[in-house]
């Protein structure tokens, strides 16, 4: 070989060299750029978020003027444009879903250069416009070509995430705001999820619950339930049958008892080696408290109702077949009257409550003023000879009432009533009344007894006598200032007892009746 | 600068790299998946141990394309390669020149500037270790002085603060990008500033 043969040679080895050395640039490039490509669609995020990313790189990556991704929604076949970049041809006119040949059509009319994202069928499509007279980089596009499959993994991830997410922030919304309290546990019978209705009724913040043993938490057996052995927590995970009800009680964070009444279960789908129960439990106190009102209304009406029976029975029985004088009949004659009077009585207000509890109560409001009220009153004590008794303030000037003259005279004659029976014979009635801009606040003071501090509220309520009472012989059914209460309440207005204001013994009873609209104090 | 010289200011980047790892890893959490000072610290690391294998009489552009292999294996993330190229890209234009004088220099930094660009498909202004890097190998280009490459190289690096990352794991911040330096530009700083010295 000669001087000049060997030049070539050499020439040429060093032509190949440095092709070879460009092609490893250029592919090392390629695979710079795909790893680049790799790292953004790892990176996660709402798919409209990764899709802008996506788009913006890849136009960068092809060279192109602009990038249209377009993806299948999950579950249907048509596609939706996801992202574009600016400049980007429409190829949906009214941003509807296209199908795959409308995809194709939009393509070829707008010439773009259209990559199937995923297997057949696609996913999604890259739809790529190269510059003006320019064409794509060839390198590029053999990048994009080869994360096609991984483009389509990362969308389809990324939907599935966002739907997943959607989906655990609905059932954690529903949990969250459900007023039932919802605790589950897992395997161990450890706290892994509580819920702020369950939080409220134990009086812990749930962050302080979670990864804690239920039987601490809830104090079941501590509350008298069931012994930790028992708790249906445990037997749900152990059985896997769900139980559909049963009653339990909980001791809060204070040592306050809440009876608690719900359904337990484990979860239905699980992945493998996770065991999760769930209670669903609601405070069932009020309702135990009705039921409890119940019976004592029931057992107190059974009794209030067979006592003046029997007297009655047993003063005919023996006026029917003892021969009495003239004076001990009359005597027996006037106990009857009494205990039918009482029966009455009785029978009234029962009836009164069943009337009040009709929802809504009929009211025949009209003006009417509270002197005329107070005066209709005193009519009526003339014939016990007790409108002695009763001393108003002056309430002449006062502006008139829009209620119901008949109810309202009940709640005067039943409070006024009570305080003429709970005071010291001849002993003052007082009754007062201020006006406000749309109420009439009523005071009823007498000398009696007084309303211990502990009933005050429980006095308002059906059936209930104050103790101090019920210790003394004045008999009474326990319902007069339910009713009135009720009665007050259909007006709007309320109703509450305390000590009278001048330090006398006695109690106070106060109420607020509605102005007339227009009448002002 | 001589192969011995080389080897010195490889080391000096370690250094110095190492010196300002967290503040990278802080910059990048920002940004990125925060490890940009820990891959560097331990892309940087290796290199040493590299260096004793190669003789001393080792060529200038033969230890800087060496080192370039190094990095663009061992740094994780996109500056391993991205450095790694830079530093081969350098290290041909070095060729096998037992020494190397400014003007070689400042063509190695156009070099590696140009090759970064290519790799990366970035631009200036896209908020990358090119917007450190182009300006420092362009004032070299012209016949600056060192001190005077540095200065464009650290004004290159606080341009980036006010822009919106248009590369790399930043462009998924959008708008929230700007305002930050990019700890790419911020370490291409710290390497040609252990240069300079």
């Amino acid at each position: 070989m000669n001087d000049v043969a060997l030049h070539d040679r050499i020439a040429s080895l060093e032509q190949e060299v440095r092709r070879a050395f460009e092609d490893a640039q250029r592919e090392a490039d390629a695979m710079f750029a795909q790893y680049q490509l790799s790292q953004l669609l790892a990176s996660g995020g709402r798919p409209a978020d990764l899709a802008n990313v996506v788009v913006a790189e890849i136009v960068r990556v092809c060279g192109a003027a602009a990038c249209t991704l377009l993806l299948r929604e999950p579950g249907a076949t048509l596609f939706r444009q996801t992202a574009a970049t600016s400049g980007a041809p429409t190829l949906a006119a009214d941003d509807g879903p296209l199908s795959q040949d409308e995809v194709s059509r939009s393509a070829t009319t707008t010439e773009a250069i259209l990559l199937p994202l995923g297997e057949e069928p696609p996913e999604g499509f890259l739809a790529l416009w190269p510059a003006a007279g320019s064409r794509l980089d060839p390198d590029g596009v053999r990048v994009v070509q080869l994360s096609r499959h991984e483009l389509a993994v990362a969308f389809r991830s990324a939907q599935l995430r966002e739907t997943l997410d959607r989906e655990r922030q609905e059932l954690t919304a529903i949990v969250n705001g459900a007023t039932d309290a919802i605790i589950q546990v897992d395997e161990d019978c450890r706290i892994v999820r509580i819920n702020p209705a369950a939080s409220q009724l134990l009086g812990q913040f749930s962050d302080a619950s979670i990864g804690r043993r239920c039987s601490d938490v809830l104090r079941c057996a501590e509350a008298g339930a069931h012994a930790e052995d028992a708790c249906p927590l445990a037997e749900v995970i152990q059985s896997g049958r769900p139980i559909a009800y049963r009653e339990a009680a909980v001791l809060d964070a204070s040592g306050v008892v809440t009876c608690v009444a719900g359904g337990y279960s484990r979860a239905a789908s699980e992945p493998v080696g996770r065991v999760r129960a769930t209670a669903i439990l609601r405070d069932i106190s009020a309702v135990r408290a009705l039921e409890q009102l119940r019976e004592g209304f029931v057992a107190t009406i059974s009794h209030e109702l067979r006592t003046p029976l029997a007297l009655i029975r047993g003063y005919t029985d023996t006026l029917l077949h003892l021969q009495l004088g003239p004076g001990e009949e009359r005597h027996y004659l006037d106990r009857i009257d009494q205990a039918t009077q009482r029966l009455t009585t009785l029978v009234t207000e029962i009836l009164d409550i069943a009337h009040l509890q009709a929802d809504p109560l009929i009211l025949e409001r009209r003006p009417v003023s509270f002197a005329a009220l107070v005066a209709r009153l005193r009519g009526d004590l003339v014939a016990t000879s007790q409108d002695a008794r009763v001393a108003t303030t002056q309430l002449e000037d006062l502006p008139l009432l829009e209620v119901d003259p008949v109810r309202i005279g009940q709640v005067l004659e039943n409070v006024v009533g009570n305080a003429l029976k709970y005071a010291p014979p001849d002993s003052p009635i007082t009754i007062g009344a201020i006006a406000s801009a749309e109420w009439l606040t009523v005071t009823i003071d007498d000398e009696g007894l007084g309303i211990p501090e502990s009933d005050r509220a429980l006095v308002l309520e059906p059936f209930h006598r104050a103790h101090n009472v019920r210790e003394s012989n004045i008999q009474g059914t326990g319902l007069g200032l339910y009713i009135c209460r009720r009665l007050l309440e259909a007006h709007g207005g309320k109703l509450w007892v305390g000590d009278r204001p001048d330090a006398l013994s006695g109690t106070r009873v106060s109420f607020t009746l509605p102005l007339l609209k227009g009448e002002t104090a | 600068m001589r192969g011995a010289d080389v080897r010195a200011y490889l080391r000096r980047c370690a250094a110095e790299i190492e010196r300002h790892r967290v503040y990278l890893t802080r910059l990048d959490a920002v940004l990125g998946d925060g490890d940009h000072g820990d891959n560097m610290a331990i892309g940087l690391q290796a290199i040493g141990e590299l260096l004793e294998a190669y003789p001393l009489e080792t060529s200038p552009g033969e230890l800087l394309r060496a080192v370039g292999h190094r990095l663009a294996t061992t740094v994780g993330g996109a500056s391993g390669p991205l450095y790694g190229t830079a530093l081969i890209e350098a290290g041909l234009v070095a060729g096998t020149a037992p020494s190397l004088d400014w003007p070689l220099i400042a063509r190695m930094l156009d070099a590696a500037a140009r090759g970064l660009a290519r790799r990366g498909r970035c631009v200036v202004g896209d908020k990358t270790i090119l917007d450190t890097l182009k300006p420092a190998a362009d004032a070299a280009v012209a016949g600056d002085t060192p001190g005077r490459m540095l200065m464009a190289a650290w004004r290159g690096m606080r341009s980036t603060r006010p822009l919106v990352a248009r590369r790399g794991l930043a462009l998924r911040l959008g708008a929230r990008s700007a305002g930050h330096l990019d700890p790419g530009a911020v370490s291409c700083f710290i390497l040609l500033s252990a240069m300079a010295r």
